[in-house]
């Protein structure tokens, strides 16, 4: 059985003179790719694996074998997030393992070709670009906000690994314990500082800790970031340039405005309001921030003033379609007992609609929200709750031709719908779920293109494999678990 | 482990028996606590969503807004209608205040000022908390002209987490940064109370003209205390002849718990104070 698509992503979707459009799917850790015309391909390669795996893993196993969810080939690092180039010829990736950020090149026929692979010291969480595609803001599990240039200048090296830590802002000299006999001592700090002493006396200096790559350090909170947005504003001076902005959230309720790069260090605000972690933050059409996490409500910004709009309830909406349909086995009786994770905000490339208006989809829910949004100027409301046949991982839109306006769901083939942890009987569930939307009807769903394959080719990494579950479940599901724990240490 | 059990017993006892309106100073033995407390850690702590949510009244009562009110005073703005509200900002930010030597000592020189001590450590808090209680409580008794310790309070806070929970842009026009803990391991510098990342936060809550002073008897953060604010924009060095002439300079380094310690053992104590800049136009 294939392993889910963690990550999907679709170019063009709405631009007004382009109608071809790419499908890129991350399955644990491969990529594939599609495109209008049927050209498809894989990353990597995977014809050895093919010949491998061929058997075995065929649809057509003992009726109701309880499938497994596989742990990802080998040790191949999976993809826990990525992004694409503005103008649609590079994708960007994260692969989490090793913490690498691989840039690759999308070809007219669809082939990805890497470009580089730049390993960080610590884990990236979130990725963006900035509008011109010259710079990748990083976003990591320490805090910290870097800026990489997409295409390392010649004569840089490509595929830097760190030979350890990062070095801090300011370049520590050759070893020397750091305090002095005269230093005022804690009796830890004591110890420490004999540990030290005796370090100096025994062992070299270790080697300096260097990603061998251009990156800035722009800003850092003292908390995991969950996602980071650039953009541009025009500026309100007469002949001003645009101006760029970064904004980031954390797992302390935080939603910081920055100045974009070069003046990134300069903090213009916060937006104050969530109490739980904050996973997502998605800009609509008009700019207005909605942003969500582990709050029943998602929340609505004029970011750029720091104010907050209006709240829309995400946690009655899910708990409602949870309990009419009949997916009761974890839910609690009490609605304020039920928590809920926002996974993904999406903002609707929708052009026929005067409001803004996004989807969102949770943790373990197999529906996608669509929300009418207006930043409290009349009433935001949920419009459509779209059911799909698997808990909802990610969504791609895709624009065919002119004012029509598709959708493509990646789906948890492996698990149950409305569970994070019980995996599905049933054999062959598809992996990709296809709606089209349209004004008076709402969204339909459809039958996939080029259907046929999305299921069988890719991603075979076999049931029979066995092994880590665990592993294999937080690729998919790593947002609710940024919730705190009460009672933490004093 | 029982002899930690015990201790605490007599510290709920010693507490318990403190009493509103006492004016005895609290005993610093049953407040003492474990050096370090992790700033990265989900700490149970409190703090306001934001900086309007921050109840200050119940901590500076005498500049409580409501209070006012009832005395007959024109109520203005919508500042008025809130009970946590006060009549001034706190300006005056003393991070990782411990046991509160500088916030004692700041108290009388700047009697038109708010002064906020934060201190992650819970116990070390409720010592300046209860050592506040006990000096307001002594200086409402006497009617001679000694300073009355209502414009001082102390809360526990993360602050390099939750800074900009508690004050709004520009707020501040001081922060103090004495004697902080030097994490002398390399692999635990994210955990210094400056960083180049963090600067940015002080800048934040600075207003343009607002001072960082630093102080520490540790030579290398020193240097990276130097470093890290220099690298920043937003702050330039104050020079010597002027930090010299401020009173603030010497409060830090007499005032201050560590800074007596350093001086019994006749240590060296490394000042720099930073100067917050207006932040340049955009590009
Ligand atoms: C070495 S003591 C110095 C105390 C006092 N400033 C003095 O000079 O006497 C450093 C203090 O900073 C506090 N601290 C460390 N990290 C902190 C944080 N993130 N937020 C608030 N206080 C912190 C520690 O608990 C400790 O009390």
């Amino acid at each position: 059985m294939a392993h889910p698509y963690q990550c999907i992503l679709a170019s063009n979707a709405g631009s007004l003179d382009e109608f071809n459009w790419t499908l890129i799917g991350a399955s644990g850790p491969k990529l594939v790719v599609q495109s209008c015309s049927g050209a498809r391909s894989t990353w990597p390669k995977e014809k050895e694996e093919i010949a491998e795996n061929g058997q075995g893993d065929e649809p057509n196993g003992p009726p109701g074998k309880r499938l497994k969810l596989s742990p990802p080939e080998e040790k191949a690092p999976n993809f826990s997030t990525m992004v694409m180039s503005n103008d649609s010829q590079y994708l960007v990736a994260i692969t989490g393992e090793d913490k690498c950020i691989r840039v690759f090149q999308i070809d007219s026929d669809c082939q990805l070709q890497q470009l580089s692979q730049r390993c960080m010291p610590r884990r990236p969480s979130a990725i963006t670009l900035t509008s011109d595609d010259s710079t990748i803001l990083v976003a990591d599990k320490f805090g910290d906000v870097y800026a990489l240039p997409l295409l390392p200048s010649p004569g840089e090296e490509r595929n830097a690994i760190p030979t350890a830590e990062p070095s801090e802002a300011v370049t520590e000299k050759k070893f020397t314990p750091a305090a002095s006999v005269l230093t005022v001592h804690s009796g830890r700090n004591r110890k420490v500082l004999e540990e030290q002493m005796k370090q100096a006396a025994s062992l070299p200096p270790k080697p300096k800790e260097t990603m061998k790559f251009k990156h800035d350090l722009l800003l850092g909170h003292v908390s995991m970031l969950t996602d980071v947005i650039y953009t541009t504003v025009e500026s309100p001076v007469e002949g001003g340039k645009p101006r760029g902005y970064i904004l980031t959230s954390d797992r302390d309720e935080h939603i910081r405005l920055s100045r974009g790069p070069p003046q990134a260090h300069i903090i213009e605000g916060f937006c104050h309001g969530h109490e739980q972690f904050v996973s997502r933050l998605c800009l609509t059409k008009s700019g207005l921030l909605v942003s969500g996490g582990g709050d029943t409500d998602l929340f609505v910004w004029d970011w750029l003033n720091s104010r907050f709009l209006e709240t829309l309830s995400i946690r009655d909406p899910v708990f409602d379609f949870l309990k009419t349909n009949k997916f009761e086995s974890n839910l609690p009786d009490d609605k304020a007992h039920f928590n809920i994770a926002v996974s993904g905000i999406w903002n609707l490339p929708n052009k026929d609609s005067e409001f803004d208006e996004i989807l969102v989809a949770c943790e373990g829910i197999p529906a996608l929200f669509h929300f009418k949004v207006t930043g409290g100027k009349a009433a935001s409301s949920l419009s459509h709750v779209i059911a799909v046949n698997a808990n909802a991982l990610g969504v791609a839109f895709i624009q065919p031709r002119e004012s029509a306006l598709q959708m493509i769901v990646s789906v948890d083939n492996v698990h149950k719908p409305a569970s994070t942890t019980e995996l599905r009987d049933e054999e062959h569930a598809s992996r990709l779920q296809y709606f089209s939307y349209s004004q008076a009807g709402g969204w339909s769903s459809q039958a996939g293109y080029h259907k046929q394959e999305s299921d069988s080719e890719v991603g075979m990494e076999g049931a029979r494999k066995g092994g880590d579950e665990k592993a294999a479940r937080d690729i998919l599901y790593n947002v609710e678990v940024l919730r705190k724990r009460p009672g933490a240490e004093d | 482990m029982a002899g930690e059990g015990k201790n605490k017993n007599k510290r709920e006892e010693y507490k318990q028996s403190l009493k509103e309106g006492d004016a005895a100073l609290p005993q610093k033995k049953f407040y003492r606590q474990r050096a370090h407390a992790n700033p990265f850690s989900d700490h149970a702590l409190t703090y306001p969503k934001s900086p309007t949510d921050m109840n200050w009244a119940t901590h500076y009562p005498a500049y409580a807004l409501s209070k006012k009110e009832e005395a007959g005073d024109e109520a203005q703005g919508s500042g008025a209608q809130n009970p946590k509200a006060i009549t001034q900002p706190v300006e005056i930010a003393d991070i990782g205040c411990g046991f509160g030597g500088l916030l004692f000592a700041l108290a009388p020189n700047f009697p038109d000022k708010l002064i906020i001590g934060m201190e992650i450590r819970t116990s070390v808090t409720e010592y300046v908390q209860e050592k506040i209680r006990a000096l307001r409580t002594q200086a409402a008794s006497t009617t001679t002209n000694q300073p009355t310790y209502q414009n001082i309070a102390c809360l526990r806070a993360n602050t390099m987490k939750f800074l900009p929970n508690f004050f709004a842009r520009g707020q501040l026009s001081k922060i103090f940064l004495c004697f902080p803990d030097p994490h002398f391991k390399q692999r635990k510098h994210k955990a210094r109370i400056v960083s180049y990342t963090l600067n940015s936060e002080y800048a934040y809550v600075l207003r343009p003209g607002g001072i960082v002073y630093t102080i520490t008897d540790v030579e290398d953060l020193h240097n990276w205390m130097v470093g890290h604010f220099e690298k920043h924009p937003s702050f330039e060095r104050v020079g010597e002849e002027e930090q010299e002439e401020d009173v603030c300079v010497g409060v830090m380094r007499m005032e201050t718990e560590e800074g007596k310690k350093v001086t019994r053992n006749g240590g060296v104590k490394y000042v720099a104070c930073f100067r917050r800049l207006e932040d340049p136009p955009w590009p």
